[in-house]
């Protein structure tokens, strides 16, 4: 579904990416983990069509994506939830989720997706004329979600959705996760917190400074040594 | 108290304006991270074209205010697609620099063009002033007023209220993730400086028929501009707007009762207090659109 091909993306003059290649298959749960700094975030961002290639491909269910623009990437069915949330803090939480409806044109469709998501997240419906800014963290990263998905991605990619939150609230934001690919949406997932993310995923990468150093299975992943040396903490 | 009042109706005509003024900007400044130099010159520009379609081709007064104002936004969208797009992630230095050249440049081809004498632009409106009890005010300037208010409402529901202004709002907030929900950047940015001059070079259309059409007078409107959007807080339009009505009484106030030579120090003088007392502005808790 999702296949990078070689891509290197560059900060002026440094490389925060070699050559990095990665699939993810449709209906696939994929994480990329790796230290601060490995280059995931940026991965993602490039994606996004926010960072430029300086080589290599990207394409999307057969489409070439590698340096279009963001609108033009969420236009083909990605949707970018990104690390710290980045809620718009001024606007209502309706806003917020009316701008992760942006592109879309079918407002009726639009109103009964924000219904069917507040079935999930009663609470926004509760906040929904508040500032996005005055949400607790937990509920600013159930917004980002919501956000997200507002625009009926076919892939969804989370930067660390885990980051700075309450443990039970990370318990249930990863339980959201695993419901959204039970649903249907491929999902690419950053994640620093390693054992969860290689526990509920299907396959794994793990990135080191810029470049992919293994993949496989998550399972496989968990039960590697080295691995479980640096990131498990074992 | 007759001439309390008097003062207090002169402020509100010329408070209008620089509310327009200072909206302008502040938006420009909120969302594109511009100090727009030659903000003061669309309001020249928007007033030398209520005089060439008013007076040189004889259009009808109200119909040249409507073509003026569509004048400046497309001059603004020119400006924003030729000289900003190019300096996209230039820091705000390089681009000020740029503004301030094209704001001399501007002003240097409207003196090459129509000459240093300046221009009287004729309105339809009756010249004797309507009489309420003690206050008497020109029709003109209640037009003025008037148009002035209905574009500040109509701005206000534009940010507020549509889909273009909340992508706006998310756009200053977030530009990154605004992106990431499909907002066109380059298209915010060319509509965000078409819209402030627009409102800028309108101010000036409005004006032209009280006050006189001449190269310089962007120069002082340009600095009361600026003033605005300090007193508002950089990036807030109610701010901006009301700050425009404060500078506006502050000015007819100080004229009317200290000294009428020092009109224009006033909110200079203003502006120097704010910026010691308050100096993230009157009306900001932080900087904001809307």
């Amino acid at each position: 579904m999702l296949k990078l091909d070689g891509i290197t993306v560059c900060y002026g003059q440094i490389p925060a990416l070699r050559r990095v290649s990665l699939t993810v298959e449709e209906g696939e749960l994929v994480t990329l983990i790796g230290a601060n700094g490995a280059g995931k975030t940026t991965t993602l961002r490039a994606i996004s069509g926010l960072l430029p290639l300086t080589e290599g491909s990207i394409t999307f269910r057969g489409q070439s994506i590698g340096g279009a623009a963001p609108r033009v990437v969420l236009g083909q069915g990605i949707a970018h939830c990104p690390e710290g949330r980045r809620v718009f803090p001024q606007l209502s939480v309706r806003e917020n989720l009316e701008m992760g409806a942006y592109l879309r044109r079918d407002h009726a469709a639009v109103k009964s997706d924000m219904e069917r998501l507040f079935h999930r997240f009663p609470r926004l419906q509760e906040r929904l004329q508040q500032a996005a800014g005055t949400l607790s963290g937990g509920e600013q990263q159930m917004l980002a979600i919501a956000r997200a998905l507002m625009s009926r991605p076919k892939l969804v990619l989370f930067d660390e959705p885990s980051l700075g939150l309450a443990p039970n609230l990370v318990e249930q934001t990863f339980a959201i996760v695993s419901d959204i690919r039970r649903e249907g949406t491929t999902v690419l997932m950053v994640e620093q917190n390693a054992y969860a993310a290689l526990d509920m995923c299907d396959r794994a990468y793990l990135l080191e400074s810029g470049q992919v150093v293994q993949h496989g299975t998550g399972q496989a992943l968990l039960a590697n040594e080295s691995i479980q040396k640096a990131y498990l903490g074992a | 108290m007759a001439e309390f009042l008097q003062h207090c109706v002169n402020a509100l005509v010329l408070g209008g304006t620089y509310a327009l003024l200072g909206i302008g900007l502040t938006l420009i400044f909120g969302i594109m991270r511009v100090v727009n130099f030659t903000h003061g010159e669309l309001y020249t520009f928007g007033a030398y074209m209520a005089f060439v379609l008013g007076s040189l081709l004889g259009l009808d007064f109200f119909l040249s205010l409507l073509l003026a104002a569509t004048l400046g936004v497309a001059l603004g969208a020119v400006i924003e697609f030729v000289l900003l797009r190019p300096l996209k992630g230039a820091d705000i230095d390089t681009t000020m620099l740029v503004m301030i050249g094209a704001g001399i440049a501007m002003q240097a081809s409207e003196q090459l063009t129509w000459g240093g004498v300046a221009k009287m632009v004729p309105h339809p409106f009756p010249p004797d002033p309507l009489v309420f009890g003690p206050v008497a005010v020109a029709p003109v300037r209640l037009f003025v007023l008037g148009v002035a208010v209905a574009l500040l409402v109509a701005f206000y529901l534009l940010i507020n209220r549509t889909r273009l202004g909340v992508a706006m709002r998310a756009t200053f907030q977030d530009p990154d993730t605004a992106a990431l929900m499909g907002v066109n950047k380059g298209l915010m940015y060319t509509l965000t400086f078409a819209i402030g001059s627009g409102l800028a070079a309108i101010a000036g259309a409005l004006l032209a028929p009280i006050f006189l059409v001449y190269p310089t007078m962007g120069d002082l409107v340009s600095l009361k501009a600026f003033a605005i959007v300090i007193l508002g807080g950089l990036g807030n339009i109610a701010g901006a707007s009301i700050g425009g009505f404060v500078l506006a009484f502050v000015e007819e106030f100080g004229a009317g009762y200290l000294s009428s030579g020092y009109r224009d120090a006033m909110g200079f003088l203003l502006i120097i207090a704010v910026l010691i007392l308050r100096p993230q502005g009157l009306f900001a808790a932080k900087e904001r659109i809307g």
